[in-house]
């Protein structure tokens, strides 16, 4: 039987909010719903329709998008909530964070999790092997038209645990630079096409700082870190990803990290920001205030700010954040969608909760509007992403994407890397040396590799 | 129940006197006394969330301490005295153990004297008092993200009022948010002002309370305007000062929210107060127990600082 008839009798209109626990309008609903099964006079019984499944209730989406990204996401929830096929959503939107991720945890250690949930990929290594997460069935997302195939293989490495995926990503949002189009054709940083050079060491960076600094007559490259509790981190392992050392956290420690090649980083950072040519005290709003009012050239920042800064009216350019040492690598995020752990998890709304994802993924040209790469790589080849700028001039990010070292304690949001920054930050003031923030560093790592792991 | 009533009070009523009820004009006092659940009733709503949500968190949280409970998973195992141990070898809980003591320290002295000194101004007739009370204890009304963001601001390191000030006056501009030597004199400027105008309220109305003639019969004698204070007024404040003080050590013992929005206890960790370590390894780190534990140590420590208070003013009393 088809399940068009019956989805239509009990879909309702999505509602944002929160949804847990039962309101005044979800008794009403559940009134309306069954008003509506009575009226289709036991046609539903057996019917393994979407929406009426369990016999309740919308499709529970948490996620942490708010502002310009929630609004886009509400744009695509709209999108495939629309025709017979639709799905009835609700979406709680709870705040970004580390807030955010203690109430996803705390719901899914007590299985009474929401069907679809948004994880930064960074942090799956904390909530996969403990059980936290639900595997995904790739056959399932196969018939709904999703598979391997369609992500670069950078960011589908990291979905999984065990051998099991845990995760489908939904964009890729990598650490890149911004820049004034016409400070940087000033200052002769820009190729034939009109898009930012390719630098390839460390001395072409800081020359290019100084030539912005001398176009705009003000600063060169800006950088907000001070305070911030992740941006140091975002740099510094970029840039570290671009010696080839690797840095990987082993249960137990001690870390594995290249003193060397991490010393060379964070040297090449003190000389960046000297706080002369770049300023070495912003803090993120101020390096964003001082980029909008047009006092420096160029700056590092996420791609998320993308439609602050194209607000702005500044000429902008956009570019993946640069190469300086020996290979490519972008630091990079994703967020993704998992299946948060339910104890008695309902097939059809699993189902459905599959459905849901697959489709949502196939929306993301709209996504890719607020500056996120999609990561459902059939989506980058359509002309409508193309056409997009200056977001297709950084979409290869994906395909040197650098995320954090796996560990049940690292991760957007995370005391990991608020604990990276301070020593960062201390160099980068002038505070310390490069050496004695790395070793600051690895210590910081170590202590928290020590630590028994709350969710194993 | 009935040991609570004096028993002495009834010694003064003669034998077999007049129940209450029987038209008689004293207070009915002795109906109450001798039923003793009435009054319990009144009190049980408020000791159901007492209990509930105090004396319950905190013999389960002492517990916690004892287990390595973590928020993400259900099962947790007895680890004895691990937590306690592991808190003792922790070098960030001393660091933050350390900076809690300071900010106590660096924001305790000047909201204490600042606000005798506020109120001793207003209290000297100054004209427009409303103005002054108002101006003083406003910024106290102010939610904490609201103080936070405004201060964030003038800390900007070269956008922000602070500098713009210290750059026109031909000085160096200061790292209000990133010098470590200075940040949390900045998060103490912070407090100071946003909370110094409930200590200047309790000063002021001790201060109104004061009888007048102590201080017109020293001025009769000659007594000078400083004499005056330090010799007739200030003593008199004795007591207020004590409870300012003790209240105000409380309180800055137990900072959290500003330095958390503020400098998220950098730079460096340099600010991070216990409370913030508790908070980091509890929720961000999953870390219940040890969470607990950590926290129960610093339970014990202010209770030991407020006894050890406590005993200090008696004595001097």
């Amino acid at each position: 039987m088809s399940s068009s008839f019956p989805a239509r009798q009990v879909r309702r209109p999505r509602e944002p909010g929160p949804v847990h626990g039962v309101s005044r309008r979800g008794i009403l609903r559940s009134g309306l719903a069954g008003a509506g099964a009575l009226a289709a006079a036991g046609s539903l019984a057996g019917c393994a329709s979407p929406a009426s499944a369990s016999g309740a209730s919308d499709l529970n989406v948490w996620d942490l998008f708010q502002g310009g990204d929630g609004m886009l996401m509400d744009e695509m929830i709209e999108a495939v909530s629309a025709g017979p096929d639709g799905f009835s959503v609700e979406r709680t939107i709870l705040d970004w964070g580390p807030s955010y991720y203690t109430k996803l945890a705390m719901s899914a250690a007590g299985g009474r999790a929401s069907d679809v949930a948004v994880l930064h990929l960074s942090r799956l290594a904390g909530y996969a092997p403990g059980g936290l997460l639900d595997p995904f069935d790739l056959d399932l997302l196969a018939e709904f038209g999703v598979s391997e195939k369609d992500f670069t293989p950078a960011v589908w490495s990291r979905t999984q645990h065990a051998g099991t995926v845990y995760a489908i990503p939904l964009d890729v949002h990598p650490f890149i630079v911004f820049y004034d189009r016409e400070a940087a054709d000033r200052a002769g940083l820009l190729d034939p096409a009109g898009e930012l050079a390719p630098m390839g060491s460390p001395q072409a960076m800081l020359d290019a700082g100084k030539a912005l600094a001398e176009a705009t007559g003000g600063s060169g490259i800006l950088f907000g870190h001070v305070t911030d509790t992740a941006q140091n981190w975002r740099q510094f392992a970029a840039l570290y990803a671009q010696t080839g050392a690797s840095f990987t956290l082993p249960d137990g420690g001690p870390p594995d990290i290249d003193v060397d090649a991490a010393v060379r980083v964070v040297d090449f950072m003190k000389q960046l920001f000297d706080g002369k040519t770049n300023p070495n005290n912003l803090d993120y709003n101020g390096a964003m205030a001082n980029f909008l009012g047009g006092r420096g050239g160029m700056v590092m920042l996420g791609e998320w700010e993308l439609p602050t800064l194209k607000k702005s009216g500044i000429p902008l350019g956009a570019a993946p954040f640069p190469q300086v040492f020996d290979r490519p690598a972008v630091y990079t995020d994703s967020h993704s969608f998992v299946l948060p752990h339910q104890k008695d998890p309902d097939p059809d709304r699993r189902r459905e909760a599959h459905r849901y994802i697959a489709q949502i993924i196939k929306q993301s040209l709209t996504w890719a509007s607020a500056g996120h790469i999609p990561a459902y790589q059939p989506v980058l080849a359509e002309p409508g992403y193309t056409a997009l700028h200056p977001q297709s001039s950084y979409a290869d990010a994906g395909e040197v994407a650098v995320l954090d070292p796996p560990n049940w304690f690292v991760g957007a949001g995370s005391n990991f890397q608020n604990r990276m920054c301070q020593p960062l930050q201390a160099a980068l003031m002038g505070n310390a040396s490069a050496e004695k923030a790395v070793r600051q560093m690895i210590r910081e790592a170590d202590t928290l590799l020590r630590q028994p792991n709350p969710v194993a | 129940m009935t040991t609570t009533a004096p028993i002495g009070a009834d010694a003064d009523l003669p034998a077999g006197a007049p129940s209450p009820g029987a038209g008689d004009a004293r207070p009915p006092r002795r109906e109450d006394r001798h039923r003793p659940g009435t009054g319990l009733l009144f009190v049980l709503p408020f000791l159901i969330v007492f209990a509930l949500f105090l004396v319950w968190p905190v013999v389960h949280g002492l517990w916690m301490s004892f287990t390595d409970t973590s928020l993400a998973i259900r099962d947790t195992t007895f680890v004895g005295f691990d937590n306690y141990a592991e808190a003792f070898g922790d070098p960030d809980v001393w660091s933050s153990l350390g900076n809690t003591a300071v900010f106590t320290l660096i924001s305790c002295v000047p909201l204490v004297l600042v606000a005798l000194a506020m109120a001793l101004l207003v209290h000297s007739g100054l004209a427009g008092q409303w103005v002054w009370r108002l101006a003083f204890f406003a910024p106290y009304l102010l939610p904490v993200t609201v103080v936070t963001l405004i201060w964030t601001w003038l800390y900007q390191p070269d956008l922000g009022l602070g500098n713009q000030l210290l750059t026109t006056l031909g000085l160096e501009p200061v790292g209000w948010l990133s010098d470590e030597a200075v940040t949390m004199w900045a998060v103490a400027a912070l407090t100071v002002w946003w909370t110094v105008g409930f200590n200047f309220l309790l000063y002021l109305s001790a201060l109104q309370s004061l009888p007048s003639t102590y201080d017109e019969a020293a001025a009769l004698d000659g007594a000078g305007a400083w004499r005056r204070l330090w010799s007739v007024t200030l003593p008199q404040l004795r007591r207020t000062t004590v409870l300012v003080a003790m209240l105000q050590i409380l309180a800055s013992l137990k900072v959290f929210d500003q330095i958390y929005i503020l400098t998220k206890g950098g730079p460096n960790g340099s600010t991070r107060p216990i409370l913030e370590y508790v908070y980091d390894v509890g929720f961000t780190g999953y870390r219940l127990g040890y969470a607990s534990a950590v926290s129960y140590l610093f339970f014990a420590l202010v209770i030991i600082v407020s006894v050890a208070q406590l005993r200090f003013f008696r004595k001097e009393d």
